[in-house]
């Protein structure tokens, strides 16, 4: 693994400054500027619309940013698309492929068209198909795939020619729970070899277990940047449940706590804000030592969740 | 960790020109021979013309040169199906990857917009041939009857080709232009129907404009030779007084039919002058001859009291050159314009257009 780390440190990661994107009257992108290491898992999170996927087709070298200035490992998309291209690997939100193409073809092309040689495109290709659990359905045409398996086998696409950047938009929209464990599992190892992986999505609790740091966007500008590793010292929301509601209201009213019976769930909680997970296991020792019952105490939603939904509120 | 997710040593080498022309075509024929669509046209196609070889052999039968007649024929019928087959081939070939989602993912390889349609044009030319293959037993059964001449043959094939060729850009130019496969099929329908029809329609509407006058007299033939086949020396001498009248100097607009697909086959054919057996395509080639000599070969036969040459002036230039230079810079100007559609990073998107 030696040359791992002299190739990916020396490509760097994504650099997003200002960039500003619009169709016609439709301003899809007003000013996005962020940073993506390497290394790394960055989640690109937003609401529908909010120019997710244009910012994407940009970083890989499709459209020209109308301002602002995008780096991938040091590369400037609109100077050397090629230098970009070799190193930034594409996984398109529509599903395209090849109907009457096996799996193998498909990534054999793939592998072709990024210059590879066809052996050496042929041995990735299975080993790409063997890791996304796909081996058993190389030969067979993509139009039989279910769309997880398509999902899949894009993403095996996106990765043929070892790129040193990963642009994933909503990867794991269509997969079942089990399949987005497996592409957590996928995407960590390439993370910790040094790749820079971006990934949008709107679906937060997979990106709560699989990412390293967020992006928010919305209407089309980046709102926040947060560190997962900020999540312990963060105000949240926590749910708690006893076997005994009126007590426990009692027992936080008395820790100087606002509680409030929660709504909007089929079981009955109290919802009780609380600044970091210092504060909750005090919170949390103090409510079992009073014998309220305590039966259930975890954050109300995901940290990223939390972040989202108070994003949203801030809205005009 | 797994070996397929750990980097591999050596960067890959660039994607050559042609190698990146090769692989776009090996997955266009590949999606081609594999759809059930290709096969039964063909079908048709191979029983369509064959009910027409039928048909023209029976009808043609009692001729002297039904073997001439019958390939000459079969020949204008191949293209006129091509020309109806190639654009259904071509006109759906970007944006109907643009439509399944499969554009983009050639566009962020290394591919180059210039092999993107090479391996795209030339996939569909080499669909479009399989017609004319499928047509070649009809042809060599007219072969099988005598009496053409093998150069004839060849050329007809090869300009059959051609033509397809021309097509197939001009549809995959037009099916990257154009945003929806229906519209650049229809689009491509109407650039073929332009070149095959709206020639003739042009050229027959401009003559009013061309048109002039001459001092004629009447001709008096000598005996009964006005009986005698043409070709020799006129029989006759021009007499009385010279009067004005209508002649059509067609000479100044033949060119409009030089990029009729039509024209360009019969015209390019290798004919021998005094050996004409009336096929349809040495017809056409004939009348083309004709509009190029204007006035001096259909006009009054005593033009200033001179009797005006019988023939078509041998010294009359082929116009088919002229005509596939129209057809190749058409389809050139077509690829050009696709090509700059097709550059990324794309600076402007047509409306409503999603480039992923």
């Amino acid at each position: 693994m030696g040359t791992t780390e002299q190739r990916t440190t020396g490509r760097g990661g994504i650099s997003v400054d200002g960039v500003t994107r619009s169709f016609g009257t439709v301003q899809a992108v007003r000013g996005m500027t962020f940073e993506a290491p390497p290394g790394a898992v960055t989640a690109l999170i937003g609401p529908n619309g909010s120019g997710k996927t244009t910012l994407l087709l940009m970083l890989a070298s499709l459209l020209a940013p109308d301002s602002g200035s995008i780096r991938i490992g040091g590369a400037d998309p609109l100077q050397d698309p090629v230098a970009v291209r070799r190193s930034v690997g594409w996984m398109p939100d529509t599903l395209g492929v090849w109907d009457s193409l096996t799996a193998t073809e498909i990534l054999v092309t793939m592998g072709k068209l990024y210059g590879m040689v066809p052996d050496a495109a042929a041995q990735r290709a299975g080993e790409l198909l063997a890791e996304v659990r796909l081996s058993d359905f190389a030969d067979k045409p993509a139009r039989v795939f279910s769309r997880g398996q398509q999902q899949r086998l894009s993403l095996a696409r996106a990765l043929i020619h070892d790129p040193a950047v990963l642009l994933l938009d909503e990867p794991a929209s269509g997969l079942d729970p089990g399949s987005r464990v497996e592409l957590r599992l996928l995407l960590r190892p390439l993370a910790a070899a040094g790749k820079t992986i971006l990934v949008s999505s709107h679906v937060l609790s997979e990106l709560d277990e699989m990412a390293d740091r967020a992006v928010f966007v919305s209407g089309g500008q980046t709102v926040k940047t947060q560190s997962l590793d900020d999540v312990g010292t963060q105000l949240r929301w926590y749910a708690v449940s006893a076997r005994d509601t009126g007590a426990l209201l009692r027992a936080l009213e008395a820790q100087g706590l606002a509680a409030a019976v929660g709504e909007g769930t089929r079981r009955s909680h109290v919802r009780v804000q609380l600044g970091g997970e210092e504060q909750a296991a005090e919170v949390l020792g103090y409510l079992v030592e009073s014998g309220v019952g305590v039966c259930a105490f975890a954050p109300a939603s995901g940290a990223l969740e939390e972040t989202y939904m108070s994003l949203e509120g801030e809205k005009p | 960790m797994s070996t397929a997710l750990s980097p591999q040593s050596t960067p890959s080498p660039g994607l050559g020109y042609f190698k990146g022309i090769g692989t776009v075509f090996g997955l266009e024929m590949k999606q081609r021979l594999r759809s059930r669509g290709w096969y039964i046209l063909l079908g048709v196609w191979f029983v369509v013309i064959g009910l027409v070889a039928a048909f023209t052999a029976w009808v043609t039968d009692q001729q002297t040169d039904a073997g001439q007649v019958l390939f000459e024929l079969m020949v204008a019928f191949v293209l006129l199906f091509a020309l109806l087959v190639a654009p259904a081939l071509s006109a759906n070939a970007v944006n109907g990857d643009r439509a399944a989602g499969t554009l983009a993912v050639l566009q962020v390889t290394l591919l180059r917009p210039g092999q993107l349609l090479a391996g795209k044009w030339l996939a569909s030319w080499v669909a479009s041939l399989g017609f004319l293959a499928a047509s070649v037993p009809f042809l060599l059964w007219a072969l099988a009857l005598g009496g053409v001449d093998p150069a004839i043959a060849a050329v007809s094939i090869l300009m059959l080709g051609v033509e397809l060729g021309v097509v197939c850009a001009l549809g995959v130019a037009v099916s990257t232009l154009a945003n929806r496969p229906l519209f650049s099929i229809v689009v491509t329908y109407m650039l073929v129907a332009l070149l095959s029809i709206g020639t003739v329609i042009a050229f027959g509407l401009s003559t009013p404009l061309v048109r002039g006058t001459v001092e004629a007299n009447v001709p008096q033939w000598k005996g009964s030779a006005y009986l005698q086949p043409s070709g020799a020396e006129a029989e006759f001498t021009c007499m009385g007084p010279l009067f004005e009248t209508d002649v059509y100097h067609t000479d100044r607009t033949a060119w409009l039919l030089a990029a009729n697909p039509f024209v360009v086959l019969a015209d390019a054919l290798p004919y021998s002058e005094d050996n004409l057996s009336g096929g349809p395509l040495e017809g056409i080639g004939q009348a083309v001859r004709y509009a190029q000599a204007g006035a001096a070969a259909s006009g009054p036969e005593c033009i200033n009291g001179e009797p005006r040459a019988d023939d078509v002036p041998a010294s009359l230039f082929p116009i088919w050159p002229l005509g596939l230079t129209v057809q190749f810079a058409g389809a050139a100007l077509a690829l050009v314009l696709a090509w700059r559609r097709l550059r990324t990073p794309a600076r402007r998107l047509a409306a409503g257009t999603r480039i992923a």
